[in-house]
């Protein structure tokens, strides 16, 4: 089901739905990543896994990749399918949901920033900006479900 | 082309997570008006230069209603809009009055029945999809005191509730629950059976 769950980053405790994202992602997911023609290239994961980030980062490079995805991914992911731009709409606007709780945690103090998250937010933002922006933006858009895991 | 009369009375239905958006038909004498739908997220006004999302499958339809479940996927303020053509001819956009947000759907009681077998309580829960849970409730006659409680996060066939004693009656209620917007529906009329040997035995 639309199972809400709660989900700790350091401090931080949210309460969120996946389940909606999940679906919607991999409803489009095969098509996403085949307009990605760049597949030795990563832009969460080099050159390191999000896995290796501190569990006291995990709400600040969480609240970055929030914004990330919302303010420059989503918006460069327009496609000629009308199917796959609605599913990307629904991730889109559940995306902007989440983001709104996790600012909460963010205006509470409990989403600092340390040095390490800002330089692994930093390597994300240079493997996305050494890209042209529609391929960065569909293959970060292609690589959602890596967040996806790592946040849960 | 002399403009066609924007569509009107544009609003949306929302019950149990399902939204129908509908609207009042546009009058052509002699001929089928068809009418196409667009949606607009929070995301698409605040991030997307207000862009607008068609709904294929309510593109260019002779129906006054369309339904936009698929579409509400997130818990946001919605916009819609509704536009008529005959041939050439065109209107401009009619655009629902305020936003919708699915946080507003309108939750009703769970069909529910409960069965005695022999000594074996059980209740069977309507289908009313993946987004719904259900919170059971049950005790036994005179001892509402002791309510017991039990969440029903899938529905399957049936759900096991207790092992009854013989003689008292056993009574049961239920609501949904929908995480994804964190509301409940009333809870349904309450339901008593009694076990008895091994026969089934309604007592509403």
């Amino acid at each position: 089901t639309a199972g809400n769950r709660i989900f700790h980053f350091g401090q931080c405790r949210v309460s969120m739905s996946m389940t909606e994202i999940r679906l919607g992602f991999t409803a489009i997911k095969a098509n996403i990543q085949a307009r990605d023609p760049i597949r030795t290239l990563s832009i969460l994961s080099h050159p390191h896994s999000l896995h290796k980030v501190k569990s006291s980062d995990r709400c600040c490079i969480t609240h970055h990749l929030f914004n990330f995805y919302v303010d420059k991914v989503f918006k460069h992911c327009k496609t000629e399918d009308s199917y796959i731009n609605r599913k990307i709409s629904s991730i889109a606007n559940s995306f902007l949901s989440m983001k709104r709780k996790l600012r909460q945690c963010h205006e509470q103090n409990k989403c600092m920033c340390e040095e390490e998250s800002t330089e692994k937010f930093k390597q994300i933002l240079a493997n996305y900006e050494g890209l042209n922006v529609t391929s960065a933006a569909m293959k970060s858009l292609g690589e959602l479900d890596i967040l996806l895991d790592w946040m849960e | 082309d002399a403009l066609l009369p924007t569509p009107q009375n544009i609003s949306i239905l929302s019950t149990n997570m399902k939204h129908f958006l509908s609207w009042s038909p546009v009058i052509v004498q002699g001929e089928t008006v068809r009418y196409s739908v667009e949606f607009q997220g929070e995301y698409e006004r605040d991030y997307a230069n207000e862009s607008w999302i068609p709904i294929c499958e309510c593109s260019l339809i002779t129906a006054t209603v369309c339904n936009i479940t698929e579409d509400i996927s997130a818990t946001v303020a919605y916009n819609l809009r509704v536009r008529a053509d005959v041939g050439t001819r065109r209107s401009e956009w009619g655009t629902m009055k305020g936003f919708f947000n699915r946080i507003t759907t309108s939750l009703t009681p769970p069909l529910m029945k409960v069965i005695a077998d022999g000594y074996h309580l059980f209740v069977e829960l309507e289908d009313m999809g993946p987004a719904f849970q259900f919170c059971v409730l049950y005790w036994k006659k005179g001892q509402e005191s002791r309510v017991q409680q039990k969440v029903v996060k899938e529905v399957s066939s049936v759900v096991h509730l207790d092992t009854m004693e013989a003689g008292p009656d056993y009574c049961v209620k239920a609501q949904t629950y929908v995480e994804a917007i964190n509301r409940s529906s009333s809870f349904s009329q309450t339901q008593c059976v009694r076990a008895q040997g091994g026969t089934s035995m309604w007592l509403v």
